[in-house]
């Protein structure tokens, strides 16, 4: 039995792909198993080639794993198109419908023989059972069920809910169609396959969340109530689940005329008192980055959510990509120290939000969360958790006797000072993106100058100790290292406990806070290393060089990054961990492996 | 009651750093005045700018100000509205900060018609960076930019922003204050977006010729020529003249204004109260069907 199935399928739009990924990763929710889905789509806006690629198991899901353990195929072609995303390995099952036609001998799979190929009249049956190829999906249900144990109980009942509108007969014959390839499978019983093992059904059933939605109901907990953003793939669905949810709340969302304008309302809004947030992509954060030296600088408290696809430029907007990490530190003109948070996963990103606005409105200034096109598009099986222990942060506002002689840009110890909003009687100044004195005047003086850009940088000061957003995993004193951030740090997780399996001596560290560099947490991590990786998925390695910049990162730990072409897998940093083991064990620092 | 105010009581400790006679200063002081007879204490008043010479205009007054960064003033200002619906709100710039970098966001304050006034010190030229072209010096100015003259033609605030649909359009100049003052007093009080295109001259960098003889010399009344500010294609022709006749007050007053996007943002919150999840249930948005 395993513990563990990848399930890959393609094909064309309309065939119900998505809608069977669905349908898998609800009933697994269920059925109280961990599981992760990917969608992705073909060039075409409408009616396009689909697919998904989902991982069940019953420990928690920590990546989409390597190679598919069962590939399914509706048609040939469309599922060719996802080479990357749906890898056929050695040990993959393949399923495809007989009606594509296609002999074994002539599945082009780049000289990979998979374990086995079964072709199912899958169009056929769906034709014959509902009188309409559009049940394909349904059919395919039934076989992954009787093939692979999957929760038939909860993907029926998921059919009934979903056919519910459509009538009785409707429902009824979907079932029958359900059954139908749970029987064929039954009949037709693979060679190689084996069953997913049967879990324990838990008390709290699980959520199904994607990211991008995680952000926007954290948002609404942390107390936002003004969203300005501009359409992007892939943070769209960010703006478009607060408005929905947002004006319940009494809350605005403002689908502004660009970039700009929406992170110039969200700013407005700060500036008014009320808690606000934009979100975007690449291309939308370059468009920001005026706007947020304007919040730094006016000490106004604001989140910015970047969900990273592949650039530069327009890039690819579908590929997620962890490579603006140099623009979400850097992309501003002047000394500007702005925090940058990343989550780690889809229930992270709920944690990661709250505290991006406890941050900015702790240290008045804007935050940057950096979450990525994985973590925001995916969903993902989620345990229910306790909102109400996130504590929520709240502005520091000048109470009434302050007010009689109030100061807005005082100098003060811990660099914040009260800040006051329109409506307050005696609270008026003016807020600036120029240069200004303690009471807010406009001013050219370079003393006054230096004594602000120190009081702006020494606010966040703080943050560098905060361990809290730092998660270490394997053994603390360990020689080798893996230090990863947003959505790879999963990989990498997998990487540590393969790599001990192998008997090498890892630890990980995942930071969630990825600016201001925190620099004494990692340099107490990298004491005890000679040799790792920082991996990401980028060119250039972003995250190693940053690190450099602020700390002696040993010689030995080097790069792991790509961009979004290829996954990184698990064993692929087992391989290079096992190298750079061998490397230091001869007592020679290892040769960097290039940059790819 | 509010105590009445006085037009003093709008004044910031801040001195102008402006030319000596530049126009600015004159719209400051109408500004005032017009705050005053509205009567509402400046905390109450946000006062948004841009960049440029005229948006350092905030910082004189006592209202809470903010001078953002060049051609943004109108979206801050917009989230401050729908944040807070019940300040009054402000926004000013220059020429070049309203229709040249900001240009693309006064069609969408508009078409939102969110209740802010929005004051242009249009003196057809940059002031701040000395002296450049701007989307509204005429056709043929010799700038520091343009020393053979331009190539380029004017854009039409008045026409422009008439076209986008504002409920309220109007000129004034500095040279007639107390006219001023009552032209913004009156976009104020307008229920809805209300633009007013000062022309104000700049007596360092500005034209004379185009700009301050032609002022004195053929400014008209809008009202003395017997216009009906509720006409809105007659407006459309007196605003055809930008540029060789300078008309002072209201072009167009819509009659009866349209909702405003925060009256309806408002009106929505009322509807969908009800349906708010407590926070410590927000997770149920997420329970597999
Ligand atoms: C993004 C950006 N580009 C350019 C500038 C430089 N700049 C400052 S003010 C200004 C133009 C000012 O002209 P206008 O808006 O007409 O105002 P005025 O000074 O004439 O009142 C320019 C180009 C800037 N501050 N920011
Ligand atoms: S440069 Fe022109 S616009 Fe600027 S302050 Fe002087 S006169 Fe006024």
């Amino acid at each position: 039995m395993r513990q563990d199935l990848v399930i890959g399928m393609a094909g064309a739009g309309g065939d119900g792909v998505i809608a069977a990924g669905e349908a898998l990763i609800a009933a697994a929710a269920i059925d109280g198993y961990h599981a992760r889905m990917t969608k992705s789509f073909g060039s075409q806006i409408r009616g396009g080639e689909s697919s998904f690629r989902l991982r069940m198991s019953t420990a928690p899901v920590l990546s989409l794993g390597g190679a598919l353990d069962v590939a399914v195929a509706l048609n040939w072609d469309d599922f060719l198109r996802f080479g990357a995303e749906l890898p056929v390995g050695g040990r993959t099952t393949v399923i495809y419908d007989s009606k594509t036609g296609v002999a074994t001998s002539q599945i082009p799979l780049t000289g990979i023989t998979p374990a086995e190929v079964v072709a199912v009249p899958i169009d056929q049956m769906a034709r014959d059972l509902v009188g309409n190829d559009r049940a394909k999906n349904t059919v395919v249900l039934g076989l992954l069920s009787g093939w692979f144990g999957l929760p038939a109980a909860a993907i029926l009942s998921g059919l009934k809910k979903r056919f519910a509108a459509k009538g009785e007969e409707t429902v009824k014959r979907n079932e029958d169609a359900f059954n139908a390839g749970v029987k064929y499978a039954q009949e037709h019983p693979l060679a190689k396959g084996s069953t997913l093992a049967p879990v324990a059904k838990t008390t709290a059933k699980r959520l199904i969340a994607d990211g991008n939605t995680m952000c926007g109901a954290a948002a609404i907990v942390a107390g936002c109530r003004f969203f300005g953003g501009y359409p992007i793939t892939p943070s769209t669905e960010i703006m478009q689940f607060l408005t929905k949810e947002l004006f319940k709340y009494g809350g605005t969302v403002l689908q502004a005329e660009d970039e700009i304008a929406g992170v110039g309302a969200a700013i407005g809004a700060s500036f008014a008192g009320v808690k606000a947030m934009t979100a975007t992509s690449g291309p939308g954060m370059s468009l920001k980055s005026e706007m947020l030296g304007l919040a730094t600088i006016a000490e106004l408290p604001l989140v910015c959510v970047n969900v990273q696809r592949g650039g530069p430029s327009t890039g690819i907007p579908t590929k997620s990509e962890q490579s603006d990490l140099f623009q979400a530190v850097f992309s501003a003109h002047g000394d500007v120290v702005r925090p940058v948070l990343a989550p780690v996963s889809v229930a992270d990103i709920f944690g990661i939000t709250i505290e991006a606005f406890n941050i900015a409105e702790a240290y008045q200034t804007p935050v940057i969360v950096l979450s990525d096109g994985d973590i925001g598009q995916r969903k993902e099986t989620v345990d229910p958790f306790n909102v109400d222990a996130f504590p929520i942060v709240e502005r520091d506002r000048p109470a009434p006797d302050e007010l009689a002689a109030y100061t807005r840009f005082k100098l003060t110890e811990s660099g914040v000072s009260p800040i006051s909003e329109p409506g307050m009687a005696g609270g008026n100044y003016l807020a600036s993106g120029i240069e200004h004195t303690q009471s807010g005047a406009p001013t050219a003086a370079g003393s006054v100058h230096a004594e602000m850009t120190a009081k702006r940088s020494r606010k966040l000061d703080p943050l560098k100790k905060r361990k809290d957003l730092f998660q270490e995993y394997g053994r603390a004193g360990a020689p080798l290292a893996l230090v990863s951030w947003g959505s790879v740090a999963g990989i990498a997780q997998e990487a540590l406990t393969l790599a001990e399996r192998e008997g090498l001596r890892v630890k990980l560290l995942v930071p969630r806070l990825l600016y201001p560099v925190a620099e004494e947490i990692y340099r107490a991590f990298f004491k005890s290393v000679q040799g790792g990786l920082i991996v990401e998925q980028s060119y250039q390695g972003q995250l190693w060089r940053l690190l450099r910049m602020f700390v002696n990162v040993p010689d030995g730990v080097e790069p792991f990054a790509r961009p979004s072409a290829v996954p990184i897998s698990p064993e692929e940093l087992v391989t290079r961990l096992k190298h750079i083991a061998v490397e230091l064990q001869r007592g020679r620092m290892p040769e960097a492996a290039p940059v790819e | 009651m509010q105590a009445t105010l006085q037009a003093k009581d709008f004044k910031s400790d801040l001195k102008p750093i402006w030319c000596p006679g530049c126009g600015d200063f004159g719209v400051l002081s109408a500004i005032q005045r017009a705050l005053a007879a509205i009567g509402r204490p400046p905390h109450e008043i946000a006062f948004v700018s841009g960049i440029g010479c005229s948006s350092r205009i905030p910082g004189y007054t006592t209202a809470y100000g903010f001078n953002t960064i060049h051609g943004r003033p109108l979206p801050i200002a917009q989230g401050i509205k729908l944040a807070k619906p019940e300040l009054l709100v402000l926004a000013a710039g220059g020429d070049g900060d309203g229709f040249s970098i900001g240009g693309g966001h006064v069609a969408h304050v508009v078409r939102r018609n969110i209740d802010i006034t929005y004051i242009v010190m249009d003196n057809q030229i940059y002031g701040l960076t000395k002296g450049q072209l701007s989307p509204t010096s005429p056709r043929g100015l010799k700038s520091v930019t343009s020393p053979y003259g331009s190539l380029e033609g004017p854009i039409n605030p008045l026409l422009s922003v008439l076209a986008y649909g504002a409920g309220y359009v109007a000129q004034g100049t500095p040279a007639d204050m107390a006219a001023l003052a009552k032209l913004i007093e009156d976009g104020i009080r307008y229920p809805g977006f209300a633009f007013i295109n000062v022309q104000s001259p700049c007596i360092t960098y500005g034209s004379v010729d185009a700009q301050l003889k032609q002022q004195k010399a053929a400014m008209q009344d809008l009202r003395a020529l017997g216009h009906d500010s509720s006409n809105k294609l007659g407006a459309y022709a007196l605003a055809e003249e930008y540029g060789t006749k300078l008309y002072t007050g209201v072009f167009y007053r819509k009659p009866v204004a349209e909702p405003t996007m925060e009256g309806l943002a408002a009106e929505r919150h009322a509807m969908l109260r009800e349906k708010a999840l407590p926070k410590s249930d927000i997770l149920k948005l997420f329970a597999p069907a």
